[in-house]
């Protein structure tokens, strides 16, 4: 019996090839899309899962108390550490991990020089706490002592190769250390990022810092006995802190923050908003969002589907008639429907998987993940998709199999007119559920255009700086900074430069804030002021333009100790009038100068250079100063020819390796730097690009169908219209009048929220495009003449069609 | 075998309600071929989907075989037809995406037969409906006759006591209708009953029996001589 009805599925699919395509493919594309999205969703809840004994382990962190709304802080003081262990039966073990910020460290083993990330500075007791898989060598004692090292595999294979190196010898930023293990690649659902663990007592803190309980500059994680109940242990730690700590700290030292012990498993979702936090963090909001997306995706999908198919039926309804003639049951008839549809999901749920395992590798790039999609060594993954096409196929199936297996044999092999009943009846449902599928498409056209105005905007607006061929390193090497004169003359020299700069602050670099004095009306007022640590050679490195005034000169003596440059938000912020006025005035700068803090630097504005964006455009220009400061001479910028960059890139090369040999060179070029702050907007651009393109195909689908059972059903009345003498035109404006309302509709509900969304997503920019309103527009057009297309396939199919053929049949 | 008694079938729909039927009442024995005639839209084709258990009617009682189906549950209905009735239609109604084995088959699968009597089965009956050349072809690829040759075929392959045609040469040039109504023939001397609506007087002549209806009523019923 299946085989007859499998048999006849099968033929119907071949004999309605288009028509099959358009739907598995709906379905197929819908599951892609959910599959994904599953994988992704999957992948976030799977951090940390694998770490043993996880349900015990716990990180505490801070919730301060006096800013004004509530503030975590990841990094909270080293005595927490000491304070559970010693005080609190209930912990079992805890760990400390010093925050270093992002930071590179040079890795030596034999010739081989890599600058690494990633470096973990942490208490012995890191492998008590996270039990870690070890290729070679064994977490037991692997942190002890003060020169160990634990590397990661990857790291490990790159400077030994695929030999075991435990016992080898390693530097550390010219620090020997001795390779006591290497830990398993494949941590890449672990909070933390580890490329190499190194003790804490290799850092030899002073004791008196370790024990300040205002010094928060360690990740801590505690281990509880089985058994112990977190909360309990939560509360007792607040009171230890109010009780013994709070009384014995001085007024000015008070905690003013309450601890938390967060579950270990909590700590890749739930900290989005952590400051002081360097794990590797998710969303739960994002998390969440995107399961509530894909269900609506597969809801749409089998919406669409089911339109379809019952849209479909109408030409199927002869055959029931028959079957059920000849004396086939209503059930037998569901069920042989139910089958087609189950047989048309698997097709559909074959190909999701095909279309998944080729597009994982393109999330994966995306997403900085490593997901799998191993249909044959995941058992469990077939077992889903086989539940996926059985549930899909019924659910999808359920409606149309009713609707067909309740045709009356006696109607539907007289006449061709044929209703399908509570369908037919709730349009609205079906007209709702399509407005709602092209008011998504005509929401995300909207911001796929106006996202791409924005971003390329970012890319392109006028800097104030050329930012055009400028490598950028930082310097290394103690000969290096100490002969930084040398080296920059050295630079010079080099064919193919044309400028050279040493100083701190370059644009898309980090810069320093710090306050300047402005003598006013015999007050001092201190203002809050980026300082640019620069030399004589930085305005004509960047190709900045002096609005007043003069750049730094060498001949003059006082330039070095006595002259500061403004830009002109910092003129204006200051109330110094116009840039011409500002020259000559005296501002005064507490000099970063360990033995003599109160020290300041008096001396005169020289110059005025015009406003440039040294920040991402995130951020509003703020008033910045330059001065000459070989205190903080730590970054070079070298200006290159646009011709021949390459030997010109060789050239500083030789010149850096003369001075610092032991180091290698890390340097990129300046307009990178810029690129590399809009990668999340490039990011979501693309991302918008493909959503659109899906959004449309899927809501198209959707018209497709409704428009196939429009034209089905009104065959006749087309009939008998064009006998009378109506032509095609006429004819496909009539059909298509009905759904174009439906574009309509969808477009007013769209406009305001992508609006909405829109101006929300440009206030996060100090410097946007205004809402372009073409977007708008250009989005209504084009979901109307895409609907249009649309529906008018149908409508040209229908009116073309021979009026005595669809009238001969009643 | 069947026996119609005051048979009524209203039609209603929104505006205007049809008396399809009208205390029609006759009966028919095991073994006799009868025809219905009467001008169209007389209720030829309603009386025969309700002899065929396709319908209800609105009024009266229709026995078939010794037992009251006038109003039987839709399960008992395709029950009842799978296991003794076979339909011939003027339009041939074969399945287009099965082939002509296939669709000869169909009623055999719905009664539960076992696949290699089905074979055995569906080979005979195409044997002797002399279509066996023709078997997997699909109804597309036949001609009218050829068509009709393989309904009958479908509605006899379960060697059903009863079979109901409308106007089963409706659609066929005289030779190829004169064919069919001879299989029809054979097939009642083989002991099966058989009703048939026709327009034509030259088809009616192979029927025991003729049933006149006019505006759903029974206006003459005469043997054949
Ligand atoms: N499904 C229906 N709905 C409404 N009226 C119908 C329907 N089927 C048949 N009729 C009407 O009932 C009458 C008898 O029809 P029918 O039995 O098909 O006639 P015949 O087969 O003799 O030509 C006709 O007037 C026809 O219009
Ligand atoms: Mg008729």
């Amino acid at each position: 019996m299946l085989k007859n009805y499998l048999l006849v599925a099968y033929r119907n699919l071949l004999r309605h090839k288009g028509f099959s395509f358009i739907n598995i493919a709906g379905l197929a594309l819908g599951l892609t899309a959910c599959l994904l999205i599953g994988l992704f969703v999957h992948d976030e809840l799977q951090f940390d899962q694998f770490v043993p004994d996880g349900s015990r382990i716990y990180r505490v962190y801070t919730q301060q108390t006096t800013t004004e709304t509530p503030e975590s802080h990841a990094s909270v003081s080293p005595m927490f550490a000491t304070t559970l262990k010693q005080e609190f039966p209930e912990v079992e073990q805890t760990m400390r991990i010093l925050m270093t910020g992002a930071s590179l460290n040079l890795l030596q083993a034999g010739e081989k020089k890599i600058y690494v990330e990633d470096g973990l500075i942490a208490d012995s007791t890191f492998f008590g706490i996270f039990q870690l898989p070890f290729k070679y060598g064994s977490p037991t004692g692997a942190l002890d002592g003060t020169s160990s090292v634990v590397l990661a595999e990857e790291v490990a294979r790159n400077f030994f190769g695929d030999v075991n190196p435990v016992g080898k010898e390693l530097k550390i930023n010219s620090t020997t250390v001795v390779v006591k293990g290497v830990l398993q690649s494949g941590l890449d659902k672990f909070h933390l990022k580890i490329n190499y663990i190194i003790p804490l007592a290799a850092a030899q803190l002073p004791q008196q810092r370790m024990s300040n309980w205002g010094w928060q500059q360690f990740y801590t994680y505690v281990k509880l006995k089985p058994g112990a109940d977190v909360r309990q242990t939560q509360a007792k730690l607040r009171d230890y802190l109010t009780q013994k700590v709070q009384p014995t700290l001085s007024e000015n030292d008070k905690l003013t923050s309450v601890p938390y012990l967060q579950p270990l498993h909590e700590v890749h979702l739930y900290s989005s908003s952590f400051k002081y936090d360097s794990s590797v963090k998710g969303n739960i909001t994002y998390v969440k969002a995107l399961g509530v997306i894909a269900g609506f995706i597969l809801l749409i999908a089998c919406f669409n589907f089911v339109n379809l198919a019952t849209a479909k039926s109408m030409q199927r309804a002869k055959e029931v008639g028959i079957r059920k003639t000849i004396g086939a049951s209503q059930q037998q008839l569901m069920l042989q429907f139910l089958s087609e549809t189950v047989l048309l999901t698997l097709v559909s749920v074959v190909l999701a998987a095909v279309l998944t395992s080729l597009l994982l590798p393109v999330l994966n790039d995306f997403t900085g993940k490593k997901m799998a999609f191993d249909l044959l060594r995941n058992p469990a993954l077939l077992g889903l998709l086989a539940v996926l096409t059985l549930v899909v196929g019924l659910v999808a199936g359920f409606y149309p199999a009713l609707v067909l297996s309740s045709f009356q044999p006696v109607k539907v092999l007289k006449s061709a007119v044929v209703t399908d009943g509570i369908f037919g009846r709730v349009q609205w449902l079906r007209h709702g559920l399509i407005v709602v599928q092209f008011a998504l498409s005509v929401f995300l056209i909207v911001c796929a255009f106006v996202v791409f105005q924005q971003v390329s905007y970012l890319h392109n607006k006028d800097l104030g700086f050329n930012r055009d061929q400028i490598m950028f390193f930082p310097m290394r090497g103690e000969n290096m900074n100490k002969q930084y004169e040398t080296f920059k003359n050295e630079l010079r020299q080099v064919p193919g430069v044309v400028a050279a700069s040493i100083g701190y602050g370059f644009p898309g670099d980090q810069v320093a804030g710090d306050g300047l004095i402005v003598p006013t009306n015999g007050e001092k007022k201190e203002y809050p002021t980026t300082q640019l640590m620069v030399d004589y050679d930085y305005i004509k490195t960047l190709g900045l333009q002096l609005v007043a005034g003069r750049d730094f000169s060498k001949e003059l003596t006082t330039d070095k100790d006595h002259a500061f440059i403004l830009n002109e938000t910092a003129v204006r912020e200051f109330g110094l009038g116009t840039p011409q006025q500002a020259l000559g005035k005296t501002v005064q700068w507490p000099v970063w100068n360990d033995k003599n803090p109160d020290s300041l630097k008096v001396g005169k504005i020289i110059g005025v250079v015009k406003d440039f964006h040294y920040k991402s455009l995130y951020d509003r220009l703020e008033p910045a100063v330059l001065q000459i400061f070989p205190g903080a001479y730590w970054k070079v910028a070298v200006k290159l020819k646009g011709t021949d960059v390459g030997s010109a890139v060789e050239g500083v090369k030789q010149v850096w390796t003369k001075f610092s040999p032991e180091n290698p060179i890390e340097y990129r070029f300046l307009d990178d730097n810029f690129d590399e702050m809009y990668k999340a907007e490039d990011k979501l651009k693309s991302l918008l690009w493909v959503f659109t393109g899906v959004a449309i195909f899927v809501g198209c689908l959707g018209l497709f169908g409704l428009a196939t059972y429009a034209a089905e059903r009104r065959k006749k009345e087309i009939g008998i219209r064009k006998v009378l003498g109506a032509d095609v035109s006429s004819i496909v404006a009539l059909l298509s009048k009905e759904f174009m309302v439906l574009v309509v509709v969808a477009a007013v509900i769209a406009f305001p929220l992508a609006w909405l969304a829109m101006s929300r997503w440009l206030q996060d920019f100090a410097y946007r495009i205004d809402m372009p309103l073409w977007a708008f527009g250009v989005a209504g057009l084009l979901a109307a003449a895409v609907a249009f297309l649309t529906v008018s396939y149908q409508a040209i199919k229908a009116a073309t069609a021979n009026p005595i053929n669809n009238m001969r049949v009643n | 075998m069947l026996q119609i008694n005051h048979l009524e079938k209203i039609y209603r729909t929104e505006e205007v309600q049809t008396k399809a039927l009208n205390n029609v009442s006759f009966t028919v024995q095991e073994g006799e071929f009868v025809a219905i005639m009467g001008p169209s839209g007389c209720g030829k084709s309603t009386l025969l989907n309700i002899i065929g258990l396709l319908d209800e009617p609105d009024g009266g009682t229709f026995t078939f075989a010794g037992t009251d189906v006038t109003h039987v549950t839709e399960r008992r209905r395709a029950e009842l037809r799978k296991t003794h009735i076979g339909f011939v239609f003027q339009s041939f109604n074969l399945i287009e995406e099965l082939t002509v084995a296939e669709n000869v088959e169909l009623p055999l699968i719905y009664l539960g037969v076992g696949a290699t009597e089905r074979k055995e089965k569906v080979q005979r009956v195409l044997e002797k409906m002399q279509i066996m050349h023709r078997r997997n072809h699909f109804p597309q690829q036949l001609s009218g006759g050829q068509q009709q040759r393989v309904a009958v075929a479908r509605a006899v392959v379960n060697s059903p006591r009863l079979i109901l045609a409308d106007e089963p040469t409706g659609n066929l040039d005289s030779s190829n209708g004169n064919e069919v109504m001879e299989l029809l023939t054979e097939l009642n001397e083989a002991g099966t009953t058989i009703v048939m609506v026709t327009h034509s007087e030259h088809d009616a002549r192979y029927a025991h029996r003729v049933v006149r209806l006019l505006d759903g009523q029974v206006v003459l019923e005469n043997v054949r001589v």
